[in-house]
């Protein structure tokens, strides 16, 4: 026998709310790993119990037509991310100085690694200045690598939209990224 | 490079300690009980009064298999509890402090003024439970008319409880026309 899909045990747990606990038995690893890569672990393990939380209280208004449970999920966790913005932009700027390093261990030699050193602290400061709706997307898109329909049902927007937003965000960063762009930051 | 693939590099996981999740798990399903306690509200919630109420609750949970409603505990600065809820199946009854609303526990009033009855599923079962737990039988298990099969037992402050099996409609002397 095949297990329940995520809708059928959300519509169990209407009746019998316990049955809740095996969303989070199949979801809350992602999630936790998803809020922990763009807030920290110690805000993450907080906002991860709020997520949930909030899922059970609002488990009638999910959409039991979708079979798995996981943008939904993404999207309550996208909000709740939204008043950690300042977690967030700490741990982008931490990573813009670890990640080079990891990538060319040998700082002395590698010309690489100097240019990393330079731009990520650049790339994470873009994406620090995207409008949120942007930024969301784009990190959705890079960082949790979900499709076009996940991400449309996480943040409830229509298809097309996900796709203007991410081009936008695109176009913004190339922006931004270019010589001349650290002008326009400041100008904004 | 494109800008998305350089975003791409700035992802990184975070360090969770391993119990992160069981503890995540542990205060959601706290979180759904507490919810579910909250909305069983009987129409109708007979208060039973107690000297002590935290080793009365702790007795009928052991003896009689009632189950407390931990989020609604009313307990004082002093850390005695002054009230609690036990449910039983569809059913729930307050523990009270004796003395309040002017009920009496028999304990203090030396006789009981009413007792409760409770259907269960095999109430053979229960009264070895209610004797390995150490409750005073005050009426042996015995069959009566109408297929019911009944016991009844004292708690510890002499509240007396009637459990019995194969009655779940209204019992048959609260028909019409009996004297």
């Amino acid at each position: 026998m095949s297990s329940p899909s995520d809708a059928e045990v959300v519509g169990r747990s209407l009746a019998e709310p316990e049955a809740f606990g095996l969303i989070y038995d199949r979801h809350a690893a992602t999630l936790l790993r998803f809020l922990g890569r763009r807030a920290g672990a110690r805000v993450a393990e907080g906002l991860v119990g709020e997520l949930f939380r909030i899922a059970f209280e609002r488990r009638q208004t999910f959409d039991r037509s979708r079979a798995s449970a996981l943008p939904w999920l993404y999207g309550i966790g996208t909000n709740l991310l939204l008043k950690h913005r300042r977690a967030e932009a700490r741990r982008l700027r931490a990573s813009a100085r670890i990640i080079p390093s990891l990538e060319a261990p040998d700082r002395r030699a590698s010309a690489a690694a100097l240019d990393a050193r330079l731009v990520f602290p650049r790339v994470a400061d873009a994406i620090e200045a995207l409008p949120d709706d942007e930024r969301e997307v784009l990190l959705l898109f890079a960082w949790e690598e979900l499709p076009y329909q996940s991400m449309a049902e996480a943040l409830e927007l229509p298809i097309g939209t996900v796709r203007s937003r991410l081009n936008r965000a695109r176009a913004r960063l190339r922006e931004l990224l270019e010589p001349k762009g650290k002008d326009k930051v400041r100008s904004r | 490079m494109k800008p998305v693939d350089l975003a791409k590099k700035l992802r990184r996981d975070a360090a969770f300690e391993p119990a992160a999740l069981d503890r995540g798990k542990a205060a959601l399903m706290t979180a759904i009980r507490q919810e579910g306690e909250r909305r069983r509200r009987p129409t109708i919630v007979p208060q039973v009064p107690y000297q002590n109420i935290g080793a009365a609750v702790e007795f009928l949970e052991r003896a009689f298999g009632f189950r407390e409603l931990r989020s609604s505990r009313l307990v004082g600065r002093d850390g005695v509890i002054h009230h609690a809820n036990v449910e039983f199946g569809d059913g729930v009854i307050g523990i009270g402090t004796q003395g309040a609303h002017g009920a009496i526990s028999p304990q203090s009033a030396g006789v009981a003024s009413q007792y409760i009855s409770i259907s269960v599923a095999d109430v053979d079962a229960h009264y070895q439970q209610a004797v390995a737990a150490g409750a005073r039988i005050a009426d042996e298990p015995h069959d009566e008319s109408g297929s019911i099969r009944a016991y009844e037992a004292l708690d510890l402050e002499g509240h007396r409880w009637r459990f019995l099996q194969g009655a779940r409609e209204m019992p048959r002397y609260e028909r019409r026309g009996r004297p």
